[in-house]
């Protein structure tokens, strides 16, 4: 006999649901630990000045069809909008699984950072996880690729002595273009790839020549910025070779990866020839 | 005190509402005004971007959480797959929550989007490119605020649904049982 066919729900049972559920709650939870404080909204605020701190354990949140059973944790924040450092209590009840809807915008501010300098690492520099290039960049963001292209514009318009709000905009779209376009040729030629995974990856591959392009800003020998940006391009194609190249059929893998080099080579000529 | 107002009380958490408006209002000030003062792109682009930027990050992190209690991501899973994740605060903490506070949350988020596309319209009209990138870069940004969360109240409301009709099937069974035992 199925009940859940035959039972009606309507909205006006909302005082019915709710005496059950705290029915149901009295049973299933044994342990569930009330804040010190007696319930009220939790109160926080943004936190204005960051500082990258070591990685906290990245907690991967349960499947969203149970929904967290817990009281809303009350994080006694106290801190002035002018950037001092915050204090945040949180409690969760010990028995549920952690859970970022009712942390403190500290440990939320905290866990992105954390992230970013993390693909970072994943991405650019050599790690043991880059044979498996799908689990290397799971926790995609695109605060980096966003951090990273801003930069490269803004030096390369610094370093123009003309034009310079043509050449920021110039750069910005077209690295932003470049990487969607870049997406869809992965994904038209059959590729396995997450298009956010691919914005995010194309997008931390150009720090290397974002590096390239402030000490070029910095020097002004041809020949000196000739080295150092062929070391930071070969650089940027060597982070970005082995995900291309994983996400595609082997016999496409110069189809899917040439664009790519096109793509930073260009880049690296833009920032060896402005002047 | 002596009128009720419909929402009941004032706004339960004022600076989340504020910063919520904040980095909004700054944007959309900072792009309309800038024009008049500031003579370089490069700049007016920078902050507009990073001023629209941070807003969606309080947004989808503190303000949603806070103001509706919701919250949406994306996550990959074991698979390889894109999977979209909807979590939302149990029932009773949805039903607490301020009206007042969502109102404002739902209608800001709406009012930024067509905002931008109303300064959109304007700067296709005037043909500036560059213009239409930042409308375009900022306009992106809210939509994908409004999806998210849109999303992610439709999830909530089914998850309510079914959470209810599990524990009335429950209950009665277990009532049901109950009645067979005394008999």
């Amino acid at each position: 006999m199925s009940h859940s066919d035959t039972i009606p729900l309507h909205p006006s049972s909302q005082s019915d649901i709710d005496e059950i559920e705290n029915l149901i709650n009295a049973d299933v939870h044994s342990v569930s630990v009330l804040p010190a404080r007696p319930p009220s909204p939790p109160r926080v605020s943004i936190p204005i000045s960051h500082s990258p701190s070591p990685l906290p354990p990245y907690q991967k949140v349960p499947p969203s069809a149970s929904p967290p059973p817990v009281v809303p944790a009350v994080p006694a924040a106290a801190a002035a909008p002018a950037g001092s450092s915050r204090i945040g209590i949180s409690s969760d009840a010990f028995g549920s699984p952690p859970d970022t809807l009712t942390e403190p915008v500290w440990d939320t501010v905290k866990r992105d950072l954390a992230r970013i300098v993390s693909n970072l690492k994943l991405v650019v520099f050599p790690n043991p996880y880059r044979e498996d290039p799908g689990r290397a960049l799971r926790d995609w963001d695109l605060w980096g690729p966003f951090f990273f292209i801003v930069f490269l514009g803004l030096t390369l318009s610094w370093s123009a002595s003309a034009k310079k709000s043509e050449v920021f905009a110039v750069a910005f779209a077209i690295l932003a273009a470049g990487a969607i376009i870049l997406t869809l040729n992965v994904l038209l030629l059959g590729g396995h790839i997450i298009f956010f995974q691919s914005l995010s990856l194309l997008g931390y591959c150009l720090f290397p020549l974002a590096i390239g392009a402030l000490i070029c800003m910095l020097e002004g020998n041809v020949i000196i910025k000739i080295v150092v940006v062929s070391i930071t391009l070969a650089w940027s194609c060597w982070a970005a070779y082995p995900f291309m190249s994983a996400a595609v059929n082997p016999r496409r893998k110069a189809l899917a990866l040439y664009p790519v080099f096109l793509m930073y080579i260009s880049v690296a000529f833009f920032i060896i020839a402005i002047d | 005190m002596d009128r009720v107002q419909p929402s009941g009380e004032n706004y339960a958490n004022p600076r989340t509402c504020f910063f919520h408006v904040l980095f909004k209002a700054a944007a959309l000030a900072f792009y309309v005004l800038s024009a008049l003062f500031v003579s370089s792109f490069v700049i007016i682009f920078v902050v507009t971007v990073f001023l629209a930027a941070l807003d969606f990050w309080v947004v989808k992190n503190v303000s949603g959480r806070i103001l509706v209690g919701l919250r949406w991501w994306n996550e990959i899973d074991e698979q390889g797959e894109s999977v979209w994740k909807f979590q939302c605060l149990d029932q009773e903490s949805l039903a607490r929550m301020n009206k007042k506070d969502s109102w404002l949350f739902w209608w800001t988020l709406y009012l930024t989007a067509v905002s931008w596309i109303f300064l959109g319209v304007f700067s296709l009209i005037r043909f500036q490119a560059d213009y239409l990138l930042v409308v375009g870069v900022c306009l992106s940004l809210s939509i994908a605020n409004i999806v998210g969360f849109t999303k992610c109240r439709k999830d909530a409301k089914k998850q309510i649904q079914q959470f209810a009709t599990k524990t009335i099937a429950s209950q009665f069974t277990s009532s049901l049982q109950s009645a067979f035992s005394v008999v």
